[in-house]
């Protein structure tokens, strides 16, 4: 239908973003971007003093708290982000039914994701796995004596990758979300042509969510690749940097010690790998992903 | 037995599920009531209930109590939700359905903006509010949700309005809709579910950014609930029962419009139907 | 229909860029974010407008400290009714977390409240006033205001005094029949008695914590008559390997004996979270503490502690110095005042008063005086701690500037060390190496 240029219309509509890009965005990223080739703490009165790029040279080359910091959030976001979407579509499809008292089960279970980055939280989770927690009582039932699991380096990210995935809500809202569109004639109409449960899943629900699937797992990645919450108030990076996060790394060098040029670089480079993994998702959503506004094309 | 396996057993799964979920959140409400000397200690309940704990701590500034905080972060939670809604409906209808020159750049430069950490633009931004003389003020916070609610928001919407089918807008452009038409009488109306959810995502997120609250608010008069909640923590002295207890009020207004507010995002297109 | 959408839409856009573009016009010119070489100066801090001053001030602290501060500034306008205050309080956390933001955009308040382990970096980077023309004779100790001078100019006016020593868990030391820890203790008697008690001890209970933090060990090194680790304002950096080894080997056998809880006990420990505390979930029998800390670890275990000195070694242990001070804003427009009014701040008897022990024990003596009738059992802990660190007291020793990152390293480089992921030496040779670097540097 508009597949005609219709530019008027096009730019009057995203204006709102547009404007506030230009006006209130716009400035901060290439100030970002000019600190990252300069040596700037934030406490300095005079101007940064321009480095050119020994800040990225040093962090691609002479920075094992780089490495390590990545290589931490590379294995959080590998294991989180297909748990978490694993776990939260199987729940949304359970909760999309309509039953009585819906909604209370829907709060209950959404209700971990709600309470966020509170202060509460970490006081929580030593509660459940402290050396003395829950979690440890519960296996010394079967005989199993835990160690300190969020102060042990060999599963202290563990722990947060499970916090991370028990506050799957918006996820799961999100697919409820896409679950609610997909038009019940298609399934009325599969099931008139004797497709079973799984069949139907497989060939009208993944298909119509894909987009919504799509979305969740895009911003997934992004969101994972900055968790910054949970490190810093339950396990503070550490022990001994096991979950050193790389939003973690980066907080502490621009807010802690003062060195928000190189922060800044840290900040761009991150911006650089995930904008690739986003590009490969992109390329990739041509073979999967569906769109009814596009006829039904998967190529 | 079939109308076990089909109304009650599912019932006993979701409750079980839901007290698995929820069994912190039972902890919590014991520690909110329990002395500071009891904390440590394993029990969940409290030998003897500091109810007192959520009227202390209610009124723990003896400037302002929490009602003046709660009502200031709902007003702030206003703004949010209102200007994030509807600029967001209409980015995402821009970029989801309308085709104009150098849309793909516009879009990416949209998804990158959410992809550099906001630690290293947090301070530019200060100086920038600073100068337009906005800090000790909600603008800053209440204003970039004016413009689009944010990239997360803006791509959910379109990743929606994408999955509609075109029949529709074609149907109603024959009927004479022009773009605006369309948006307003056809989208709109179906995306309804997911306007929903950007509403209560605007509103839970935006309650939680603690860090944007600090540096723009400094009078009490004007603290939110977050502001509110870190007066209870000193570098040495915490008052935990109380913070514990203020911090469990404060989800509740996230809880309680979660839960009126869900009936809308899962009433779906197949009850409000493809009448556009 | 299609054209009234249009217009409309069109319309509403055009006003809203107009009014945008007429926002934007006024700051084209947005400073440079630290861009600009001359330091600009606050322009929403009031100024001096016809006598009437409004000093802009920041603290952390209690709410107690809050009301009482507010108190205090009452009473300083009601004397000086041409000077009023902007006032922001907040906690510890978030006043560090804030105040780096103010200082990149040149809006850090007239006066500031400062804490000793941060005052290094923001002197060296030149944000806050030199103070040496305030006149404290008679107020403060002339010792305590060359301890605290850097470089030889004082940026900070001390509040209170603060000191470090140590707590012990005296109920269940009594109740396990261990003699309890005698002040000035030598770093050979307090390792001992960790070992005597340790047998003593049921299960699951410790004598003494682990050692991780670098303060730790500057300790003992300059104790047992070493140089500090970091000294000359950072210029000079001495990490004594000898020591160094002899000191971490000692815990590394006390973690094999059980003598310090294991390593994943002790990374699990927060001080002062009733849960987490090392002392106040019953696990270990003694921990650092210092004057002003120890209330808040008596409110959790009333009744139950006691407080001694650090270890000492010849040379002294532990530190007993003012650690809170005021400090000016070196861009403020409204230099004199401020400086009478911090003055006024720790002299005046009304102020005093009105100030109470909300900062610990008051720099002047003679408020204090005032005080000590009011004395709480929590104040009463914290006045012991500081009285009994006196004697050996060995000057305060802060991270100087450019080292916090290397401060914070030192702890994961030792708990790597307790967690068997390295050797003592090798964590050595990483500390000084760093260490060094950022001498030379400063150098």
């Amino acid at each position: 239908m508009f597949k005609k240029e219709n530019n008027l219309a096009g730019y009057i509509f995203i204006s709102p973003w547009l404007i506030g890009f230009l006006l209130l965005t716009l400035w901060p990223i290439t100030q970002s971007l000019y600190l990252s080739f300069t040596n700037y703490s934030m406490l300095d009165v005079g101007a940064p003093t321009w480095l050119g790029t020994d800040n990225y040279v040093k962090i691609l080359t002479d920075d094992s708290t780089f490495t390590k910091s990545l290589t931490v959030t590379f294995l959080f976001v590998l294991v989180s982000v297909p748990l978490k979407l694993f776990f939260s579509l199987m729940v949304a499809m359970a909760l999309v039914k309509s039953l009585r008292g819906m909604n209370v089960y829907r709060t209950a279970i959404y209700f971990p994701s709600l309470i966020g980055g509170s202060i509460a939280v970490a006081a929580l989770w030593r509660n459940m796995f402290g050396a003395d927690g829950y979690i440890n009582h519960v296996l010394s039932w079967i005989g199993i004596e835990g160690t300190a699991w969020i102060s042990n380096p060999d599963t202290a990210l563990g722990t947060l990758i499970l916090l991370n995935t028990w506050q799957f809500g918006s996820t799961m809202v999100i697919f409820l979300a896409g679950l609610k569109q997909i038009p019940g004639e298609l399934y009325e109409s599969a099931s008139v042509d004797g497709a079973g449960r799984i069949r139907k899943f497989f060939s009208i629900t993944l298909p119509m969510l894909s987009p919504v699937m799509f979305f969740n797992l895009v911003l997934g990645i992004i969101g994972s690749f900055q968790m910054f919450t949970a490190a810093f108030i339950i396990t503070n990076g550490g022990p001994v940097n096991s979950t050193y996060m790389y939003a973690l790394f980066l907080y502490e060098k621009a807010f802690k010690h003062y060195q928000m040029g190189y922060a800044s670089a840290l900040a761009w480079i991150l911006l650089v790998i995930v904008a690739l993994l986003t590009l490969i998702n992109f390329v990739a959503s041509r073979y999967w992903v569906f769109y009814e506004s596009d006829g039904g094309k998967t190529k | 037995m079939k109308t076990f396996r089909s109304k009650v057993l599912p019932h006993i799964l979701l409750i079980a599920f839901s007290l698995l979920m929820i069994y912190p959140v039972i902890w919590w409400v014991g520690a909110s009531l329990k002395p500071a000397a009891e904390l440590s200690l394993p029990t969940i309940w409290p030998s003897d209930p500091m109810w007192e704990n959520y009227s202390n701590g209610w009124n723990y500034s003896n400037q302002h109590s929490f009602g003046r905080f709660f009502a200031n972060t709902l007003l702030m939670e206003l703004g949010n939700v209102v200007g994030g809604v509807i600029t967001a409906a209409l980015v995402a209808y821009g970029f989801g359905r309308l085709n104009f020159k150098l849309r793909g750049m516009w879009f990416a430069i949209l998804l990158l903006t959410m992809m550099l950490p906001t630690q290293v633009t947090i301070v530019p931004q200060y100086i920038l509010f600073n100068n337009f003389g906005f800090t000790d003020s909600y603008v800053p916070l209440v204003l970039p949700h004016f413009f689009g609610g944010g990239a997360f928001f803006i791509f959910l919407l379109v990743q929606f309005i994408r999955g509609l089918p075109r029949d529709l807008d074609e149907a109603a452009k024959i009927d004479g809709a022009s773009v605006y038409g369309i948006f307003f009488r056809i989208i709109l109306p179906l995306i309804k579910p997911a306007l929903v959810t950007v509403g209560i995502f605007t509103f839970i997120w935006s309650w939680d950014d603690f860090f944007g609250q600090l540096l723009y608010l400094s009078s009490v008069s004007k603290f939110t609930v977050g502001l509110g909640l870190r007066m209870f923590i000193d570098q040495f002295d915490v008052q935990w029962g109380q913070l514990l207890a203020m911090s469990l009020l404060s989800v509740m207004p996230s809880a309680l419009i979660f839960m009126f507010a869900q009936k809308y995002f899962v009433e779906g297109i197949a009850t409000t139907g493809l009448k556009g | 229909m299609k054209k009234r959408y249009a217009k409309s839409w069109s319309l509403l856009t055009l006003a809203l860029l107009l009014l945008l573009t007429a926002c934007s016009g006024g700051n084209n010119n947005p400073p440079n974010n630290g861009g600009s070489t001359t330091p600009s100066t606050p322009n929403d801090n009031g100024g001096t407008s016809g006598g009437a001053t409004e000093l802009g001030i920041m603290w952390w602290g209690t709410d107690a400290r809050h009301e009482a501060t507010n108190n205090a500034l009452n009473i300083y306008t009601s004397q000086n009714p041409n000077v009023t205050f902007k006032t922001e309080a907040m906690s510890w956390d978030a006043y560090w977390q804030k105040l780096p933001t103010l200082a990149a955009s040149r809006t850090i308040p007239d006066v500031l409240q400062m804490d000793a382990a941060y005052l290094q970096e923001y002197v060296t980077r030149g944000q806050l006033a030199d103070l040496t023309d305030i006149d404290l004779s008679g107020i403060v100790d002339d010792t305590v205001i060359e301890n605290l001078k850097i470089d030889g100019k004082l940026y900070v006016i001390p509040l209170s005094q603060n000191a470090q020593g140590m707590a012990f868990n005296k109920e269940e030391l009594e109740a396990n029949g261990i003699p309890l820890p005698q002040p000035g203790w030598t770093y050979e008697e307090y390792f001992q008695w960790a070992r005597d008690a340790k047998a003593k001890l049921p299960d699951g209970k410790y004598p003494i914590g682990d050692s991780g933090a670098w303060a730790d060990y500057n300790n003992y090194q300059v104790g047992m008559g070493g140089e500090p680790i970091m000294a000359d304002n950072g210029r000079t950096f001495n990490l004594d390997k000898d020591m160094f080894i002899e000191f971490y080997s000692t815990y590394a056998e006390f973690r094999e004996q059980g003598i310090v809880p294991p390593a994943d006990r002790s990374a699990a420990f927060q001080e002062n979270d009733p849960q987490a505390d090392p002392m106040a979930s019953g696990v270990v029998m003694t921990r650092g503490a210092t004057t002003g800390s120890v209330s808040a670890l008596e409110q959790l275990m009333p009744g139950k502690i006691g407080v001694t000195t650090l270890p000492t070694g010849p040379a002294g242990g532990g530190w007993a110095q003012s650690t809170i001070f005021l400090a000016v804003n070196a861009a403020t427009p409204n230099m004199d005042e401020a400086k009478t009014f911090v003055k006024w701040f720790i002299t005046d008897k009304e102020a005093g008063k009105a100030l109470g022990l909300t900062r610990g024990i008051p720099i002047s003596a003679e408020n204090y005086a005032e005080l000590e009738p009011t004395l709480e059992a929590k104040d009463i802990i914290g006045k012991e701690l500081y009285d009994l660190a006196l004697e050996k007291a060995m000057p305060f020793f802060p991270v100087a500037a450019g080292y916090s990152e290397w401060a914070d390293n030192y702890v994961k480089e030792m708990e790597a060390v307790s967690f068997g992921q390295q050797t003592i030496e090798q964590a050595y040779e990483k500390l000084n190496k760093a260490g060094m670097e950022i001498a030379s540097r400063a150098g």
